[in-house]
């Protein structure tokens, strides 16, 4: 005897304003009465704080109470019978109520918020037996209604790293050689296209071992009085391998991960931001001691730009 | 048994067959065809493509823009192409035994050894870490070893797909891509190149694959739609789109760059299910190879993509122009620091550049393939090159890639910008390419479009001008041998005669290596086979000292190629310089041949040598011929062959000196001798011909003592031959036959010797054939009758023949003579006997019943009509009828012959 949910888009990802469709299989062996089935959709967001900026006593509570964005249940068959082998219920509910106006944030899985829909299907049994359920999570995504409306001007940012702009130390050669490397990068973007944007060495005494863009999330949980916030690392890609010729432009293009990034969220509770480093590795006998050391922390050998990224979902 | 009496005459008249004269020789081809050819081969030098001359065009070897029928074989031509230039780079670079790599990867690692590591271990391993990444100590492993390990990799990738572990597939296929970073394996990497990028494309074709069957099925397995070749992105249905989608994602978030890079090139094709223009992807992926720091690295990753992107319905070349001019800026930069550092590191930029060069090399066809006039222009100044016509200094473009650009550059565009290439070549001299081998190239390109002579003028003034400068004699040659077709078909003497000198001089100075000798040896067979006349190559200014400079197997060649020349028309060689130099010549080669094994070189040699010694002729002087053919006897020992030439030529000598109008005897014996003692230095059969040959000379000029001690030593020979020759082709034994024949055909005119019997020669044929047991019934049956019509034709009244009247004949020496019928009679009785045997010992049925016919239209001719040859013919006949069918028209006509010659046997037979 089991269970489970088929949604009807493939890739599960549903805006509020439709319906989400899907089917009931159920196999079993023998036919089967039960008091009828029922699937429940929920939505939250959920908190957790550990860690980072949170004090220990903050970290002690764990887990914050979710915010819940949707609950509901709708009675897809009354109470009956399920003949042996394999049936196929369909079912279709809507995801947002027309009196209901909560807002819909988008699915996103992060360290300390992860904003998640489920939808479980429930075949109440009574009593005597175990009532069988199934849980499948659906993506939701903004609708076209809610979107900006101004169209969206990707805003670009031209940025030049050189050994002057860094705020941490540097190795002596770095400092008196000196390096120069300049770009432009998109800092609002759109959840469907990559980050764009590109990179030219102009100069560096030292040989480069390697340019990575680097994405970032900044999860701010307000607790209390105070925001606690944390920032973590979502992605790395490497734009350079190697000393790579001067003066050559290379392309930035970095494709957004889904689930792990969602559009920036200023809401009152808590806030979902982004941001993109540009990481510059110079070749060091040092950094070969510390290779699996977290790139956030400013090294000997390293220059970076921390540029701020806003996420916007477009049309 | 008694001779018959014939009448040759009327007997050849009415046997022949009716003739009538025919309207041409049928040996002789249509004039016209004639002239025709001689034409192409001396005047249309030009047109002259020499198929053999290889060395020539490996070097320009400029594949000529393929008529690409773009319907049917632009799908196939790329792939075609791409399978025969990967073997071709497996093979350019040797691999040596052990692959030694910069740190050894996982996934390089046998799958078992890393399963069964611990949980602890790994800990373990870990916490080293550190320590592993301190040092740096190269590792190596062999490269079956690395292969075999590809291979499995690959089948473990199709494994899982087919398993539906995609994901595995994708993370192993992302670990396979990673190995091209580590390009310390230098000979190794294009072979690992060729070996991942195989996994590349399979896994590309699998992706392909899954797409497309999402696109044209539902997931029940029911048809959406048929999708056509030239689909368009509209066609394709959402669900398809979101897993082609997914797989640029996940390939997007690989971390590393290089992988990503391949792995997108890899499933670049099904961009198209998303886009119906994927070409920006293209030019986009190009400047992401750009942070690819590693120029190898980097310019093999180029060289996948101009593959990758074939795949692709179609695609400007614009992305394969900024490929070509990041590898420009690449291979300066390597090039500058190249000139500070020296030493090891010199050797490694030169490893580097070696590994650079096929990228460039393919990339470059790829942008000239079929491409459009219009285009050409367009894209020379998008390479950088033709924009500043004033300042060509400023024109920067690596001597590498200008090599490969001339190279594909289409002929037209070669022509008509050649001052500008001339240019290009001279301002770009780096140490990624010998700019000699850039003039050189220049100057085949140029041969092969058939520049206009100004032009070529242009060319050769400025390059003879650079050359000049050249030290080394290899390059001299490697760039002359280039133009040396353009001064000789625009006859451009003085140029001529400069590189003569030039040669001349620099090997006098160097000494020659043995490339140079090559080059060489191929530059003066071009010289050779330009002239037509010896003379005028010899007159050239330097050309004899040149020749002085050559040995070993050069020398042969070229001296080879001289003698063929002055023997290869027709007529003769008279001129005594001439003579010697060519006498000199081939003393040389022959005196080389100790040293060479190689049987079709020397064959090759004893024919051209036998044929100028054929040609030779010293008109009236033949004193100084029969001379010359001693000398040549002496010198060209071990030409076996030639000796033959000898005998053929000394005895037309002696024939010669017979048409001369002061005879002189003397010498026509010498001539005679001279062949004679030469002959049993001769191996084989030829011997018995030319005794045979040099006897009937001998009989012209009445030298009856010579002609019996030559049919003599020619009869004695057969014995030997026995002894020398094992085995015979039945060509041979039927040229002996034939030869034997003729023999008999040459004693009834050889007048008998007083001191010698009668049937002396006769008899000692016979009873040598009779003897030796290796004549076979059948050759024995042929060459029985023939000695039985001969002793027929000597008992004769009359001879049907004579050599002249000086000369009598035995009708005459032995007229009425009846001892001489008697021994002529004896001798055929026992003939006849043994020819009866022969034919009975035949053990082929058709065979026997054939040489029967034979005999018995041997004795119907020969003998007069008597019981006892009645029976015996009667005995053949029936032999002869039992072997072969009664329609047969031989044993017809033996029948109507015999009812003719032997009337009373005609009731029995018929």
């Amino acid at each position: 005897m089991s269970v489970h949910l088929k949604l009807s888009h493939p890739n599960r990802i549903y805006r509020p304003s439709e319906l989400l469709k899907g089917t009931i299989i159920v196999e079993t062996q023998s036919s089967i009465s039960h008091y009828g089935i029922r699937i429940t959709i929920k939505g939250s967001v959920n908190l957790q704080v550990r860690g980072g900026s949170a004090g220990v006593v903050e970290s002690l509570y764990g887990v914050i109470k979710p915010i819940p964005i949707v609950k509901r249940t709708v009675e897809v068959k009354p109470s009956g019978k399920i003949g042996s082998g394999m049936t196929e219920v369909p079912f279709s509910l809507n995801i947002r109520q027309e009196e209901n106006l909560e807002k819909f944030y988008e699915t996103f899985h992060g360290a300390d918020i992860s904003i998640q829909y489920l939808a479980t299907v429930d075949i109440s049994r009574g009593y005597l037996h175990k009532s069988l359920s199934a849980t499948t999570e659906f993506i939701i995504e903004s609708d076209k209604g809610d979107l900006l409306q101004r169209p969206i001007s990707p805003e670009t940012v031209i940025f030049y790293i050189t050994q002057d702009t860094q705020r941490h130390p540097l190795l002596p050669e770095l400092k008196s050689g000196g390096f120069r490397v300049t770009g432009k990068i998109c800092t609002q973007c759109s959840l469907s296209s990559p980050i764009n944007g590109e990179l030219t060495v102009e100069a560096s005494a030292v040989p480069i071992q390697s340019i990575d863009i680097q994405l970032f999330r900044v999860e701010s949980i307000l607790l209390g009085e105070k925001i606690v916030s944390e920032t973590s690392l979502i992605q790395t890609t490497q734009i350079a391998d190697g000393n790579v010729c001067r003066n050559l432009t290379m392309p930035i293009y970095v494709i957004l991960p889904r689930l792990l990034t969602c559009p920036t969220i200023f809401a009152g509770p808590f806030s979902i931001e982004f941001k993109v480093a540009i990481v510059i590795s110079f070749q060091s006998e040092l950094s070969k001691l510390h290779k699996k050391s977290d790139s956030r922390t400013p090294r000997l050998w390293l220059a970076m730009e921390t540029l701020p990224l806003e996420l916007v979902r477009t049309m | 048994m008694e001779f018959r009496p014939r009448d040759y005459i009327t007997e050849n008249e009415s046997h022949a067959l009716p003739r009538a004269r025919a309207d041409a020789h049928p040996l002789s081809s249509p004039l016209s065809h004639l002239t025709q050819v001689n034409d192409d081969v001396v005047g249309g030098n030009a047109d002259f493509y020499d198929p053999l001359r290889g060395g020539i065009d490996n070097d320009a070897k400029s594949t000529p823009p393929e008529p690409v029928n773009l319907s049917e074989t632009s799908g196939d031509q790329p792939i075609k192409e791409w399978t025969s230039f990967r073997r071709l780079l497996m093979q350019r670079f040797p691999v040596s035994k052990m692959v030694s790599l910069s740190s050894m990867p996982d996934v390089l690692m046998r799958s078992g050894k890393s399963h069964d590591k611990s949980a602890t271990s790994m800990h373990l391993e870990e916490l080293d870490d550190p320590k592993k990444f301190a040092d740096e100590g190269v590792k190596v492993i062999t490269w079956q070893e690395y292969v075999s390990r590809l291979h499995e990799l690959k089948d473990e990738i199709t494994r899982s797909w087919l398993a539906d572990n995609r994901v595995t597939s994708l993370k192993l296929s992302i670990k396979v891509a990673k190995l091209m970073v580590d390009t310390s394996v230098s000979e190794f990497y294009p072979t690992l190149f060729v070996l991942v990028t195989d996994i590349m494309d399979m896994l590309g074709d699998l992706v392909w694959k899954r797409i497309k069957q999402k696109a044209e099925f539902t997931e029940d397995g029911a048809l959406l739609c048929n999708l056509a070749e030239n689909f368009e992105a509209s066609d394709i249905c959402a669900d398809a789109k979101e897993t082609c989608y997914n797989w640029f994602s996940k390939i997007g978030a690989v971390q590393d760059l290089l992988p990503r890079i391949y792995l997108e090139l890899a499933i670049l094709p099904c961009r198209r299910f998303l886009l119906d223009q994927p070409t920006d992807s293209l030019q986009r992926l190009v400047m992401m190879t750009r942070g690819l720091g590693d120029p190898v690295a980097s310019a093999y990753c180029r060289l996948y993509m101009a593959h990758c992107a074939q795949k692709l319905p179609s695609h400007d070349i614009g992305y394969l122009v900024t490929c070509v001019n990041d590898l420009k800026v690449i291979l300066t930069q390597t090039l500058a620091t190249n000139e500070r550092n020296l030493g090891n590191f010199q050797n490694n930029k030169k490893l580097q550049i070696s590994l650079m060069e096929p990228t460039i090399e393919y990339i470059m066809k790829c942008i000239f393939i079929g491409l459009s006039q219009r285009r050409v222009n367009e894209v020379l100044p998008e390479l950088g090159l033709m924009k500043n016509q004033q300042n060509f200094g400023t024109v920067s473009c690596v001597s590498l890639v200008l090599h490969h650009l001339l190279k594909e550059l289409p002929i037209e565009v070669v022509s008509s910008n050649v001052v500008h290439i001339l240019h290009l070549i001279e301002f770009n001299n780096d140490n990624s390419f010998h700019q000699h081998l850039n003039y050189r190239l220049l100057g085949f390109r140029l041969y092969e479009g058939k520049c206009p002579v100004d032009i070529v003028n242009a060319v050769l003034d400025k390059v003879m001008q650079v050359i000049a400068t050249y030290k080394s004699l290899d390059e001299y040659l490697k760039v002359i041998d280039a133009y040396a077709d353009l001064i000789l078909q625009n006859h451009m003497d003085n140029h001529l005669d400069i590189i003569l000198r030039g040669i001349s001089e620099r090997a006098l100075n160097g000494g020659v290596t043995i490339d140079e000798m090559s080059s060489l040896q191929s530059l003066l067979v071009k010289f050779l086979s330009h002239f037509e006349c010896l003379e005028d190559v010899f007159c050239l200014n330097h050309f004899p000292e040149i020749l002085d400079i050559l040995h070993g197997k050069s020398q042969d060649v070229v001296f080879l190629h001289i003698l063929n020349m002055a023997t290869s028309r027709s007529g003769r060689i008279r001129d005594p310089t001439r003579i010697q130099l060519l006498f000199e010549i081939s003393r040389t080669l022959h005196d080389n041949m100790e040293f060479i094994n190689a049987k079709n070189d020397d064959s090759q040699v004893t024919r051209s040598v036998s044929r100028f010694v054929y040609m030779v002729d010293y008109g009236a002087v033949m004193e100084h011929h029969l001379a010359f053919l001693v000398d040549c006897r002496a010198s060209f020992g071990r030409f076996n062959e030639l000796k033959e030439t000898l005998v053929h030529s000394s005895n037309s000598l002696a024939i010669q000196s017979l048409q001369c109008a002061k005879k002189d005897l003397s010498f026509f014996k010498s001539c005679v001798t001279f062949s004679e003692v030469t002959i049993p230095s001769i191996s084989g059969q030829r011997q018995f011909d030319l005794f045979l040959e040099t006897a009937e000379v001998a009989f012209l000029g009445g030298l009856v003592s010579h002609v019996d001690g030559l049919i003599d030593s020619g009869i004695r020979c057969l014995h030997i031959l026995d002894r020398v020759d094992g085995f015979r082709t039945s060509a041979d034994i039927e040229g002996l036959v034939s030869s034997i024949r003729k023999l008999c055909g040459f004693l009834i005119m050889v007048p008998g010797n007083i001191s010698l019997p009668v049937t002396y020669f006769p008899n000692n044929l016979f009873s040598l054939i009779s003897s030796q047991s290796w004549f076979d019934p059948k050759m024995k049956t042929q060459i029985f009758s023939a000695i039985i019509l001969l002793l027929t034709t000597l008992s004769q009244k009359t001879l049907p023949y004579h050599a002249n009247k000086q000369m009598p004949g035995n009708d005459m020496l032995y007229y009425g003579d009846s001892s001489y019928k008697q021994e002529l009679e004896s001798l055929s009785k026992v003939v006849l006997e043994n020819l009866l045997c022969a034919v009975q010992q035949e053990p082929s049925q058709a065979a026997r019943g054939s040489m029967a016919l034979e005999a018995c239209n041997c004795i119907a001719s020969s003998f007069m009509q008597s019981n006892e040859l009645s029976s015996i013919c009667h005995t053949l006949i029936g032999t002869a009828k039992s072997c072969l069918s009664v329609q047969d028209r031989c044993l017809q006509s033996t029948i109507r012959l015999i009812n003719n010659q032997l009337p009373t046997l005609a009731g029995a037979v018929v």
